[in-house]
């Protein structure tokens, strides 16, 4: 048995779990996007930010991965942690100004607009992957992952043509954060053509 | 406590953050739970699917000696998966653990108060808990592998198929026609013209095998039989020399069946000398060299109706057409495509084209070129002048077709084909996990047509598929999918309609084809739709962990609990409840009324889980699907449709309202949709009203639950179920018409005979005809029929007493 605080409130952990499990254990809610209960934590978003203070020394770590261990001093909603989350929403904002979902979370921490250069009005997707990682995890057709880099990434089947692999299951629309992911789903699942030779189609 | 099935039941309620728990009164919700005889256990959890939180179900279930448990949290489409695999090793089994979705169809999307929606919550958490205690879970059954891989049917993949197998270490035995392998390269362009450049390697490949110490070659006749199961096959083959039949014990079976070429018609003037076809041309350079001259080749596969072959026939063309250049310098070669099509070469290969002198001739798709003597006559595509191309040699495009051959081997297996298709199947669009069995081990281009450097692939990769297959069932990891289906030996009557409905193939006679012999499943294939165990006449299959008896239990505790107005709904996993499940994680708002089931194909649902909800109290049953043609399964929205169509007729029969059912479908990507279906539906059923609980109505309800269970009316629906190999339903409306009425008069009659039955067994006494045309308010004439029959088929007894016939049900 782990003892630690969170927010100054005593809690104990079984060895293994993180610091956002036992937060939720004990009831405190600490905001996710990219995590979900059904697969394996990624750390993409990085909203889940707690601080962890030792004395005068602190430091931001993301609560999702972040392994508990004896005597840590977690704040979850400290004035360091809300200005990281502030940052961190107003650079989602100017990455996927379209998703309702990030409005209005930005909202809730007083972010109403942004400051970085907005490139595309009508973007959701937060590339943050949980869509893809639902689909090799729990679905297990690994039919979806990102496609390109830096600048170009973006979700997609490979070559961003439909894919057979695809089963139509919906799950990664489902556990979408933003929403993104309804827009993108039917350039996936698509009607699989038969392959008539390799090369043709 | 007990709940009289012998099991142990956990309900765990999950607050899931701020998500359920102050939207829905879930103490008020445990202590109603609590009380429940049904459930042993019930807790409240912040987050059950966490880790902590699944330390707490495990503790629980051990503590308590829980054999089944329930979340009610979010979607199972998502999380039963890590619900079932955390809890494997506290005992649970996969269909031991169900989920109900308290936060997507009763927290996030109504304005109802945190009390009503626990009542909700309390209704739907019920019924699973009723499915949960009708389950009789099965034995985890392990697949084993006896005996080597067989490779049969002849086809050139065979090769790399073996060559695959011995590299990963794994015996195969080879079924050939005839010894020789250089037989098979001489003959090989029958199948696969214009590959001369692929030989040297093919040879390679045909050493290896013919070197390694891992296969075996037997020289085989016909293939007669292939029975048993993933694992444990027997292949039956005539004797070439007119002995008795050969059984081979196998493994596993991969099937390598080469397409046919077939020649042109006299359309294209096709005459077998100067005017031939791409095999005919391999054939006169095998015998009389490269013929000198001018030499056409015309990629006519547009005007054949096949555009999508030209890439072949193209390729097979520029190969030939490249040989010919190169070993016959005074042979013009022109290949001459339609402008709608793209020359399918590399850069490279364009380079050599031009240097061998090859030239490529377009011309206007949109008029046909005509073959005369010596010339062709043509549009060209750019100046839209009518051309002449003269030649001395015309080569067309070969027809592709399965072959004769491929198909009676095919037929052996038991793949379906399709008039005017290849082999290649449907695939059912179903999670990898649900299938033991990948894909049907079958390469070669009367798969689909292809070259041979596919060919060969799809021999590889079938034998790497079976190959991992193998390997897993060597470590002894090699489990059946859990909600397959199974045949009760001692209902089957080996009538063969489950067989006919399948389209995964899992269903097989024990032993050859035909004949009134129980079917059985391979669990391996099956695919777990379901709807083949829903159209069974006698209830002899049955889909295992998923049983009609589970969702009639399910139906029934929530139809006992739903109020006048309130509806009952299913929901495909894929169609309507997973647009049930992202309308709630969109937090949109709709009618409460509403309450779904899960069932994961829409076709699983049999008449008689219909009827059931009927009986039980429903006033209203929707049933919500995937889009048309869209089924994952097979035609489950068709069968569905079927089904419903029986209900409706049932109903009117009853003297209610044929719209308290309705078949409607679903786009998961659609949430709005979804709810315009359910609230149109929930305010129809809301303004027919409930069905009194009148004792006559009682009567009519438990006729119709008899009569959906009746051999003869689930036989003549299953005639009329759509098969798979109907590419499109056939819904022909003068045959709808005929059917519908031979339909309703066997509905009437059964519905009177079911009605007879039911009264003379609920009271043990003889009845006159009279009585009984009164008791049922029916003609005397449709009573009497069904009397006299009934008594002609022994199953009432007729006696006088003083002078009147009086009827009793015979024990």
């Amino acid at each position: 048995m782990i003892k630690f605080k969170i927010n100054d409130q005593q809690v104990q952990a079984q060895p293994g779990w993180t610091v956002l499990e036992t937060a939720r254990q004990h009831g405190i809610n600490i905001p996710t996007l990219c995590y979900h209960e059904a697969v394996e934590p990624s750390g993409a978003c990085r909203l889940c930010v707690v601080e962890l203070r030792e004395g005068d020394w602190s430091k931001v770590v993301i609560s999702c991965m972040y392994p508990v261990a004896e005597g840590l001093n977690v704040y979850t909603d400290s004035q360091r942690v809300k200005n990281v989350r502030r940052w961190i929403l107003e650079m989602l904002l100017a990455e996927c100004p379209a998703s309702k979902e990030i409005q209005a979370l930005a909202a809730e921490y007083g972010v109403g607009s942004t400051r970085f250069a907005v490139h595309n009005p009508e973007e959701q997707c937060i590339l943050c992957g949980l869509c893809s990682r639902v689909c090799a995890q729990v679905v297990g057709a690994n039919a979806i992952s990102t496609v390109g880099r830096g600048v170009h990434k973006q979700i997609g089947a490979p070559y961003m043509i439909p894919t057979d692999k695809c089963v139509a299951c919906g799950c990664c629309v489902t556990v979408c954060p933003t929403g993104a992911m309804r827009s993108r789903f039917d350039a996936v699942r698509g009607v699989p053509k038969v392959v008539l030779a390799h090369g043709a189609r | 406590m007990d709940n009289g099935n012998g099991c142990k039941i956990g309900v765990f309620l999950c607050e899931c953050g701020r998500r359920i728990a102050p939207l829905v009164d879930l103490k008020g919700l445990e202590q109603k739970l609590a009380q429940d005889p049904a459930v042993s256990y019930v807790a409240t959890l912040p987050f059950a699917c966490l880790t902590p939180g699944l330390s707490n179900l495990r503790q629980a279930v051990a503590a308590n000696g829980l054999d089944r448990l329930l979340v009610a949290g979010c979607e199972a489409r998502i999380l039963l998966k890590k619900f079932e695999g955390e809890l494997l090793s506290a005992g649970l089994d996969e269909g031991q653990v169900d989920m109900v979705n308290l936060r997507d169809h009763v927290a996030q999307v109504s304005d109802l108060s945190p009390e009503d929606k626990a009542a909700k919550g309390f209704k739907l958490i019920q019924a699973a808990v009723a499915g949960l205690a009708a389950l009789t879970p099965t034995v985890r059954e392990k697949v084993e592998f006896k005996g080597p891989v067989m490779v049969l049917g002849g086809g050139i993949a065979t090769y790399s198929a073996a060559q695959e197998l011995s590299r990963r270490g794994i015996e195969s035995v080879l079924a050939v026609a005839t010894d020789e392998w250089e037989d098979e390269i001489r003959m090989l362009h029958e199948h696969y013209p214009g590959e001369r450049h692929y030989y040297d390697r093919l040879k390679e490949i045909m050493k290896e095998v013919d070197a390694s110490p891992y296969i075996r070659r037997i020289t085989v006749g016909e293939l007669t039989g292939l029975t048993g199961r993933t694992g444990s096959y027997q292949a039956t083959f005539s004797d070439p020399t007119g002995g008795p039949p050969r059984v081979h014990e196998v493994s596993a079976v991969i099937a390598c069946l080469d397409g046919q070429m077939l020649n042109q018609g006299s359309n294209f003037g096709h005459d077998g000398r100067n005017v031939i076809c791409h095999t005919e041309a391999e054939e006169m350079m095998w015998t009389l060299g490269v013929p000198e001259g001018k030499v056409l080749f015309w990629i006519n596969d547009y005007e054949a109706g096949h555009p999508e072959y030209a890439y072949l026939s193209s390729r097979a063309a520029w190969s030939m057409a490249r040989y010919m250049r190169s070993h016959s310098p005074r042979t013009q070669v022109t290949i001459f495509y339609n402008h709608n099509m793209s020359i399918p070469l590399s850069t490279g290969e364009r380079a050599a084209s031009r240097q061998l002198g090859i030239t490529w001739v377009p011309y206007d798709g949109s008029l046909r070129p005509t073959v005369q003597t010596g010339y062709v006559t043509y549009c060209d595509p750019v100046s839209h002048l009518e051309c002449e191309m003269p030649w001395d040699k015309l080569i067309l495009s070969p027809r592709r077709s399965v072959g004769h051959e491929a198909l009676k081997v095919a037929q052996v297996l038991g793949l379906e084909h399709v008039e005017g298709h290849f082999l290649e199947q449907h695939k059912q669009r179903v999670r990898p996990e649900m299938v033991g069995r990948a894909e049907t081990i079958l390469a070669g281009s009367a798969r689909y047509p292809c070259d041979l450097h596919e060919s060969l692939r799809q021999g590889r990769r079938a034998a790497a598929g079976v190959a991992e297959i193998a390997a897993t069932a060597a470590r002894g990891e090699l489990y059946a999918p859990r909600m397959v289906c199974v045949v009760d030996a001692s209902k089957c009557i080996g009538c063969g309609l489950c067989k006919e409905i399948c389209d995964c193939g899992g269903i097989e006679p024990v032993e050859g084809p035909g004949g009134n012999i129980p079917r059985h499943v391979d669990p391996m294939v099956c695919t777990g739709g379901g709807t083949c165990a829903a159209a069974c006449p006698y209830h002899a299959l049955t889909q295992q962990n998923n049983t009609t008896a589970q969702r009639e239990a399910r139906v029934a505790a929530l139809a006992r609990g739903l109020a006048a107005d309130e509806v009952l709904a299913f929901g495909c996993a894929w169609g309507g409840l997973a647009a049930a499940d992202n309308a709630g994680v969109k937090g949109l708002k709709y009618d409460p009324r509403l309450y779904m089931l899960r069932v994961s194909c829409i076709g699983q649902l049999d008449p008689s889980v219909m009827a059931r909800a009927f009986l039980e109290g429903a006033g209203g049953l929707l049933l919500i699907g995937c889009p048309p043609e869209d089924c994952h399964h097979s035609y489950g929205l068709d069968h569905t449709w079927s089904r419903v169509n029986l209900l409706k007729k049932l109903l009117a029969l009853c003297g209610f309202d044929r719209r308290r059912i309705a078949l409607a479908h679903a786009d998961l990507n659609e949430p709005e949709e979804y709810i315009r279906t359910a609230e149109a539906f929930v305010s129809q059923v809301a303004a027919l009203g409930p069905i009194e609980r009148t004792p006559d109505n009682l009567e009519k309800l438990r006729g119709l639950y008899s009569t959906v269970n009746n051999a003869r009316v689930r036989w003549v629906l299953g005639a009329s179920l759509r098969r798979p190999w109907e590419d499109v339903y056939p819904g022909n409306q003068r045959n709808a018409l005929i059917f519908d009425r031979d339909f309703m008069g066997v509905l009437s009659e059964e519905f009177i005979r079911a009605r007879v039955a039911n009264l003379l067994s609920s009271e043990h006494r003889p009845f006159q005809l009279s009585e009984l045309a009164a008791a049922l308010k029916e003609d005397e004439a449709p009573v009497m029929e069904s009397l006299r029959e009934m008594v002609g088929e022994g199953l009432i007894g007729r006696m006088h007493k003083d002078g009147v016939a009086h009827y009793v049900l015979r024990s």
